[in-house]
């Protein structure tokens, strides 16, 4: 389900922050139905450009077009623990946003919530556990649940497999490549670990030092990593 | 006999309006402390002294003045933090002096008044009227019915960091919703537990509740029945030994925190 029609359209992005200049001249296109990746080291500026284009941030130089008629679903970072924490179920955690407030024609049933957490591989007994006691492939996996209930066109994810452990990785790469696949849903990965995101990854955006290039992935792991790795052993 | 005080109408209003506070501070605190706003609710107690302030220098009924105070501050609060410029934490305490230092202000300049501001500052629950008391019940109804209609969406604002739509200023709005909640939680805290109190009636059965709760609509009901329980022990125990009440109150919340840490730690599997 792949167009050339794009989804996203950012061109001459500026974006300073006092003297600082965090994105210079950015311009990209995300087409519909693909997998891109926006990576780069801590500080490069990734976060800054997922604000923007969510909308979040809209104080910058430049044009970014997002085709109104598409619903966009954000899932941020989750925290790896939060000792604080009060009790959150996952039922709760899915409801809180699965609701007529939040554009649903009808709050979400208790069915509709069990039988999406199927679809992501969560058994219902986790239903009424604390979001908290999940590992982190479960939480992601349930977050993605609770975004895909509002329908959405585009999925944003900040830092996908940040918290989930190797052996949940390849289950998540299938889930995300399932939903893009069989869902048609464009998946924007926003990562600074530029493997996990590459292997499922159409295309590659790659901040550094404020500007963007586009690769293709199978062309970034010769073109970036490897003079990367050049110069880290040449400094040993 | 014991029962022989509850036939007295003041002691009937008190306990009452004890129930109504207890009840809205165990539905909003679990929020509160969630939200990392418990500072934001001692930041509305304060600007609300400045409404009572207000109220006594212009000459109209204090809750009235405390009302529109809270209001414009809820709407103001909610104003500076989704513009994200500062932490949540150090813009209540520039709220919290600023409100006390208008209060402060008031209360000199209307000094020859006959409004007491210890009332509000530590609470009079004994001296609640039945006007006052009837205001309690229709802003605790307000509250909860708002909160029933809107609950799993605020549940959303109140996580941290809270929920975010692109391109939608939905989530914000129900912020704003739920700065509006607390404050006229703090309304009705004002005159039962006082301005300066009130942070802990809204935090301190949470942290109680949070022992035994696995939900968050568990930890919300827990919180609830230890918050009356906790008055009404607070309300007795005041009547016999001659403390205020709402230091009694506060007291006993924290005598129970630290019987429930021990509880817990004894059973630590105790939900």
């Amino acid at each position: 389900m792949k167009h050339d029609k794009p989804v996203i359209k950012v061109d001459n992005l500026r974006k300073v922050y006092g003297n600082r200049v965090v994105l210079d001249d950015v311009s990209f296109s995300i087409p519909a139905g693909h997998v891109v990746g926006i990576i780069g080291p801590n500080g490069s500026g990734k976060t800054t450009l997922a604000n923007i284009l969510l909308g979040f941030d809209t104080d910058f130089h430049g044009t970014v077009r997002v085709d109104e008629s598409l619903r966009i679903a954000y899932i941020p970072q989750f925290a790896e623990t939060d000792k604080y924490s009060l009790p959150l179920s996952v039922y709760e955690f899915i409801r809180s946003t699965a609701n007529k407030f939040y554009g649903l024609r009808n709050d979400a049933s208790i069915d509709t919530v069990v039988q999406t957490l199927a679809h992501v591989g969560i058994n219902e007994q986790k239903l009424h556990q604390d979001i908290y006691s999940l590992s982190g492939g479960e939480r992601q996996r349930v977050a993605i649940a609770r975004a895909l209930l509002n329908d959405p066109n585009i999925m944003v994810l900040d830092e996908p497999l940040a918290s989930v452990d190797y052996a949940s990785r390849q289950d998540l790469y299938r889930l995300l490549h399932h939903l893009n696949r069989t869902h048609g849903i464009t998946l924007v990965l926003i990562s600074h670990d530029m493997d996990s995101v590459l292997s499922i990854s159409d295309s590659v955006l790659y901040l550094y030092n404020g500007a963007v290039r586009e690769y293709r992935p199978s062309d970034f792991a010769s073109e970036v990593r490897t003079p990367t790795c050049f110069k880290i052993v040449c400094r040993l | 006999m014991i029962t022989d005080i509850f036939t007295l109408t003041f002691v009937q209003y008190a306990f009452l309006a004890g129930t109504v506070t207890a009840v809205l501070t165990g539905l909003l605190g679990p929020m509160v402390v969630s939200s990392r706003q418990s500072v934001a609710s001692d930041m509305f107690a304060h600007i609300a002294l400045a409404g009572v302030g207000m109220a006594a220098v212009f000459g109209f009924l204090p809750l009235v003045g405390a009302f529109a105070v809270l209001i414009f501050g809820a709407v103001l609060l909610w104003w500076v933090v989704v513009r994200e410029k500062y932490a949540t934490d150090a813009l209540s305490m520039v709220f919290l002096s600023g409100g006390l230092a208008i209060a402060l202000a008031f209360i000199h300049t209307a000094r020859n008044q006959a409004v007491s501001f210890d009332t509000y500052l530590f609470g009079s629950i004994l001296t609640v009227t039945s006007t006052e008391l009837k205001m309690m019940i229709l802003l605790a109804i307000g509250v909860i019915t708002t909160l029933a209609v809107f609950w799993y969406p605020m549940l959303s604002v109140v996580q941290s960091p809270p929920y975010r739509v692109p391109y939608s200023s939905k989530p914000q709005l129900m912020q704003l919703l739920f700065f509006i909640l607390v404050a006229l939680t703090v309304l009705v805290e004002l005159k039962t537990i006082g301005g300066l109190l009130i942070g802990a009636l809204l935090v301190i059965p949470v942290l109680i509740a949070r022992n035994f709760a696995a939900t968050f609509k568990s930890l919300t009901v827990l919180s609830v029945i230890f918050g009356i329980a906790c008055m009404h022990i607070g309300l007795l125990v005041a009547w016999f030994v001659d403390i205020p009440p709402s230091s009694v109150i506060i007291l006993v919340l924290i005598i129970a925190l630290a019987v429930s840490n021990f509880v817990k730690r004894v059973f630590p599997n105790i939900r």
